[in-house]
């Protein structure tokens, strides 16, 4: 079923506006529900009682909470490009190592990170490294992941045509292999990125003193649950941009690996 | 390896043959070819889809090493990939990040890490001759499919091969694409002589285009039939109409079909 408007124009309008128009009404809902029902703040707090909370908190304690969960999150990121995209290219090269890492890579990842954290915290103390490393267990395999795969995806012809001009190894993994994996690993950045937050926020739950992960679970337990919900959206926001950069990121410096409309 | 037929044969193949897997029980994807190509002939191949001809090709490009039999060019044993190879594939394979004059000058890039303004001229110059000097700064995704294979072919003729080796290159195209990009190649062929072995599965496009069609068995291939082309050159749309262009598609045919009847 399509909707058929006589205008392209209005059409195109109506498709831009459609999520915008259905966020905005789904959050009327939201309110009119809790007004009708009269429902009590610590069951589901009305939006409007959330924008309230949301201003109440001083600007500055969101920022301290905010910068506590990006930079954990940010340097696990980071940390696991550093480690995943290297780590795919040695496995590339050699099938020993895949064979030797690969189940334990799958370990890890099939490891639940919120059962491993607290160990990880009692192992290596409730500061920046451990926390980095929770982000990192998350993060690191859809990177290594996805690396491998776009590197495996190179065309057969382009590594014949690499052998055919006798080009040294090191040419052919960074003039065809790894830009041919870009594709690929951009889609590994962006869910890592997600997962960065969640890894940066489970390791809050286990043991921070700030930090929006921390900011929500303190909220809860206090049972100022507007404010629980006020920290949830903007943490929402935040993964959200971050997301965003990431594909901004990619359509500025490699608009050539995005898929043709 | 003397006589007045090596000196005139620029690739030979001699009892040329290859097993991919080591089984003796599993059959070899090319066994038994004999073959001498003149320098600057055009050479087609034609047969059945997995009949080695690909196999065939990689062998003479050095990537494969026979298991029987011998290789050479120029009387020297190939043993190992040779730069006066140009290779044109099936699909264009051009690099979706570099535009199309990078592309074309990428094995320079890729081979030796830099490449000089003169190489840029050359590169200007081949793209010229192809017809695409306008599309130099576009990037692959730009271009129609026949004009990407052409920048396929410019690319392998960058480093000035003796030898073109190309496998169904225009296989991916329309058939009027291809109809065109056939006479582009021969155009390209007359004013840069080369060796060239043209694998295809179009019996009239290995008329149209070469000096002679080999054809080859299903697996384990080896060579059945030899046609030679004496349709005069250059080839144009006309050639198609002649009367002996008929006849030799038609020959080339019953090779085809009825092996044991021609």
């Amino acid at each position: 079923m399509s909707l058929t408007l006589p205008d392209p124009k209005a059409r195109r309008l109506l498709l831009a506006a459609a999520p915008w128009l259905f966020f905005v009404g789904l959050i009327l809902l939201w309110e009119l529900v809790c007004r009708v029902f009269s429902l009590p703040e610590y069951v589901l707090p009305a939006p409007s009682a959330i924008i309230d909370a949301f201003f109440k908190v001083e600007f500055s304690r969101w920022m301290t909470h905010l910068w506590a969960t990006l930079r954990v999150a940010l340097m696990g990121f980071l940390v696991s490009i550093v480690v995943a995209i290297p780590i795919a290219i040695a496995m590339m090269r050699s099938e020993l190592l895949t064979r030797t890492l690969y189940p334990l890579l799958v370990v890890i990842q099939s490891t639940p990170v919120v059962a491993v954290a607290p160990l990880i915290i009692v192992l290596m103390g409730s500061d920046d490294p451990s926390r980095v490393l929770i982000t990192c267990l998350l993060t690191f395999f859809p990177l290594v992941v996805s690396t491998a795969t776009g590197i495996n995806e190179t065309p057969a012809e382009l590594i014949e045509l690499s052998r055919s001009l006798d080009a040294p190894t090191r040419r052919e993994t960074w003039q065809i292999r790894i830009p041919y994996a870009i594709p690929h690993i951009f889609t590994g950045l962006r869910v890592a990125i997600t997962l960065a937050i969640i890894g940066a926020v489970v390791a809050e739950f286990v043991a921070a003193e700030e930090g929006l992960g921390y900011f929500i679970q303190f909220s809860t337990s206090f049972f100022r649950i507007p404010q629980a919900f006020a920290g949830l959206f903007f943490l929402a926001v935040v993964s959200l941009l971050l997301f965003k950069s990431v594909q901004w990121t990619q359509q500025i410096f490699f608009p050539w690996s995005l898929p043709k409309k | 390896m003397t006589g007045s037929a090596t000196n005139r044969s620029f690739v030979r193949l001699s009892g040329v043959g290859h097993r991919y897997d080591p089984d003796p029980k599993t059959p070899k994807a090319v066994t038994g070819v004999n073959l001498d190509i003149q320098r600057h002939e055009f050479v087609a191949v034609v047969g059945p889809s997995g009949c080695g001809k690909s196999t065939l090709l990689r062998m003479i490009s050095g990537l494969l090493k026979p298991t029987e039999g011998e290789v050479t060019v120029f009387g020297r044993p190939v043993d190992g990939p040779r730069d006066d190879v140009g290779i044109v594939f099936q699909k264009p394979t051009l690099l979706p990040w570099l535009n199309v004059r990078k592309n074309v000058l990428f094995p320079l890039k890729h081979k030796y890490g830099r490449y000089s303004h003169e190489d840029e001229k050359r590169a200007d110059e081949l793209l010229e001759m192809a017809g695409l000097e306008s599309f130099a700064g576009k990037m692959p995704d730009e271009l129609s499919g026949g004009m990407q294979q052409r920048v396929g072919i410019v690319r392998a003729l960058l480093l000035n091969p003796d030898i073109l080796l190309m496998d169904e290159p225009f296989s991916a195209l329309d058939a009027m694409t291809r109809e065109q990009i056939g006479f582009d190649l021969l155009k390209i062929w007359e004013e840069n002589p080369k060796t060239v072995l043209f694998i295809t599965h179009s019996i009239a496009e290995a008329v149209l285009l070469a000096d002679r069609v080999l054809v080859m068995s299903k697996r384990p291939g080896t060579l059945l039939e030899m046609l030679e082309v004496d349709l005069p050159r250059p080839r144009t749309r006309h050639t198609i109409s002649e009367p002996r262009f008929a006849e030799l598609t038609e020959r080339l045919r019953k090779h085809i079909y009825e092996p044991d009847a021609a």
